[in-house]
């Protein structure tokens, strides 16, 4: 169950991962669990920070599901992290730009916090061996292939 | 003269705000929903804005001196 | 539909305004469509009373987002501006006869009144585009141009601006730059500064075309205080050279124990002013500093926008303006926002109501009100509603009323007793429709 090493006191937490929303689930404001991420040792984890405010995210949300579709038999996890103070906005979003990977909710910006984000959004690559690779700063559609690449080189490993 | 020394101390006042006295005020990158908004942008019509530039230009000693950017989601 | 890089729209409008990337969304109350192309439109109308100026505008913004955050904005305007404005000449208890800036007829004023002038009926077209993009991930640059003509004049401008963010984008710091050469071809020719109307047909006093300069710079700090809470200074620095009087405006020569307009003796057989006018004479160069800040601060669904601008120059100008707005949303679709404006401003140290006759010529002096002391409030409400398509459309109206005083040492003799300085009412009403495609 390895973690990086700021995780590590998070991990004695040892709670279960988050929950799986559902794209059409409504309610007020909530944050998960902590993330627990011993779930997906050997997968590549892409946790990905959105807003429903952010317009690049609604950019994004085609090509991670191309990209979950594309290499999810080959390990690939994609987590949306919903940053919206009312889960009732992130629903709104999804609504229109539906998502084929899983979202989870961390309106306190706790997951934030720590995984030090400093833009919106950032996306966050995690190896097999749940060590942070990659990070991207915002979505730019004109680095889609890069992104990519940087996908299947975590999926090499 | 005494105009332009206070010209100059808001200058230098303005210098240190963005230099030094900001890094620990604000918000975090998620915290932006409500600065995404239209009506929270410094400049929310910007027609509105040209016109009346326009008109108060054509009527008084006085022009310009505002706005641009900031604020806002921050996204990207 | 909401209004995207409002601020990347702004360089192209204001001058040497800088516009930041910040790509802005709200939901909207439908599905989020997001428009190739969204334009503003608006009309407006803008009156004076007592016969003034009355001024009909058709005004468009549009915006085409490319992808990545760069943004093409082009606006155009149409001007129909009639009426009258006054001449600078002062009133006294008789008619005045002026020649027309053409010099081609005489008009007569009736006593006792503000002589206007009312050769006003001209056309006016303004365009502009700007580019922004951005720079690396922190950074954006702006492009654009400017041009609008009118019968006498006409203006060519460039404009650029560059910005960076820092601190988690919490702080954005820009300068901008803007050039700007304009040609001024008045009606008869540009009079020389200070020297007489004369009668019909003598144009002998005139000048070609004449042009005008600019360079504006501004520099900009926008921080956020927290999530409600914006707050932006800007330093303004703006250099004038060349032509800068105004080319129908006069001055009256008075005698100086009456304050009255000198007669002057008529030229037999020809058509002339009835008294002694001089054609106004400015510095050929004007420097500005303004310091401009403001605040918009969100309360719960509502905003409050405050802004104060402080000018001083070097014709001795200075002024002060304060601005409030409060945005009120109701009803879900559509708010209403009344707005106040306070302004106020010292007159330019060669500013005259009239010119002594017997006393020599100062080397600059106008009587143009536009360069008096005087203090100015509007006063308006705008009301707007977002439609179901995501359209939005909105309207406003405003009053803006000035008045100015004329200090005691200005004054001559019976001026004391009369009203000297034009007072101004107006009438401002828009109304716009934006939407996307």
């Amino acid at each position: 169950m390895a973690m990086f090493g700021s995780l590590r006191l998070f991990a004695k937490r040892l709670l279960i991962t988050a929950l799986v929303a559902l794209p059409f689930a409504f309610g007020t404001a909530r944050a998960d669990e902590p993330l627990d991420l011993s779930a997906y040792d050997g997968k590549v984890v892409v946790l990905d920070f959105w807003a429903s405010w952010c317009v690049p995210c609604r950019r994004s949300f085609p090509w991670m599901n191309d990209m979950q579709a594309k290499y999810g038999a080959d390990g690939l996890v994609i987590i949306g992290v919903n940053m919206d103070a009312e889960a009732g906005d992130a629903s709104k979003f999804l609504a229109d730009f539906p998502a084929n990977f899983k979202i989870i909710y961390d309106s306190d910006g706790e997951l934030a916090r720590q995984y030090d984000v400093v833009a919106m959004p950032s996306s966050y690559i995690i190896g097999r061996d749940g060590k942070q690779v990659a990070r991207h700063l915002g979505f730019k559609v004109k680095k889609q292939d890069e992104y990519e690449a940087l996908l299947r080189e975590a999926l090499a490993q | 003269m005494k105009k332009l020394i206070m010209i100059r101390r808001a200058l230098i006042a303005m210098l240190l705000i963005s230099l030094a006295g900001c890094s620990s005020m604000g918000v975090e990158p998620w915290e932006r929903d409500v600065l995404a908004k239209d009506e929270m942008q410094l400049i929310a019509d910007p027609l509105e804005v040209a016109i009346d530039e326009h008109i108060y230009f054509s009527k008084e000693a006085s022009s310009g001196g505002r706005g641009f950017g900031g604020g806002g989601c921050g996204c990207n | 539909m909401k209004r995207k890089n409002s601020k990347s729209v702004a360089a192209t409008l204001t001058t040497a305004t800088c516009a930041l990337l910040g790509t802005t969304t709200t939901t909207p109350v439908n599905a989020q469509e997001e428009h190739a192309w969204e334009f503003d439109t608006a009309l407006l109308y803008y009156g004076e009373g007592d016969s003034r100026v009355q001024d009909a505008s058709v005004n468009l913004l549009a915006v085409r987002n490319f992808v990545d955050d760069r943004v093409l904005s082009l606006t155009l305007g149409v001007d129909s501006l009639t009426g009258a404005t006054p001449i600078g000449a002062v009133p006294f208890d008789g008619p005045q006869t002026f020649t027309s800036p053409s010099g081609l007829r005489v008009k007569t004023r009736p006593a006792n009144e503000i002589p206007l002038d009312d050769s006003f009926l001209d056309t006016r077209v303004a365009f502009s585009a700007g580019w922004q993009q951005p720079w690396g991930r922190l950074s954006s640059f702006n492009a654009g141009v400017s041009a609008s003509k009118e019968y006498d004049y006409l203006h060519l401008g460039a404009n650029f601006k560059l910005a960076h963010d820092f601190n988690k984008r919490n702080t954005t710091v820009s300068l901008g730059l803007a050039f700007s050469s304009d040609e001024l071809d008045p009606v008869g020719g540009a009079p020389q500064a200070l020297t007489s109307m004369l009668d019909v047909g003598d144009l002998s006093n005139r000048l070609g075309s004449q042009s005008k300069d600019v360079l504006d710079v501004v520099l900009g700090v926008s921080q956020i205080i927290n999530r409600n809470l914006v707050v932006q200074l800007n330093y303004s620095y703006s250099s004038a050279d060349g032509y800068l009087n105004d080319p129908y405006k006069i001055v009256s020569l008075v005698d100086p124990v009456s304050g009255d307009p000198v007669p002057r003796v008529p030229t037999p057989g020809v058509d002339g002013p009835s008294h002694e006018y001089l054609f106004e004479g400015r510095p050929d160069q004007r420097t500005k500093h303004s310091i401009y800040g403001q605040a918009k601060y969100y309360m719960n669904g509502k905003v409050l926008d405050a802004s104060y601008r402080y000018m001083t120059d070097d014709w001795d100008v200075d002024s002060h303006t304060v601005d409030l707005r409060y945005r009120w949303p109701f009803s879900g679709q559509s708010y209403i926002e009344p707005h106040v404006r306070y302004y106020t401003q010292t007159h330019a140290d060669f500013y005259r109501t009239s010119l002594d006759s017997s006393a020599p010529l100062p080397a600059y002096a106008s009587a143009d009100y536009r360069l008096g002391e005087f203090d100015a409030i509007t006063v308006g409400v705008k009301y707007g509603r977002q439609l179901q398509s995501g359209n939005e459309w909105s309207a406003r109206v405003e009053f803006y009323t000035s008045s100015g005083s004329v200090p005691a040492d200005l004054l001559i003799g019976n001026q004391a007793g009369r009203e000297i300085y034009p007072d101004l009412n107006a009438i401002i009403a828009q109304f716009s429709y934006s939407f996307g495609w």
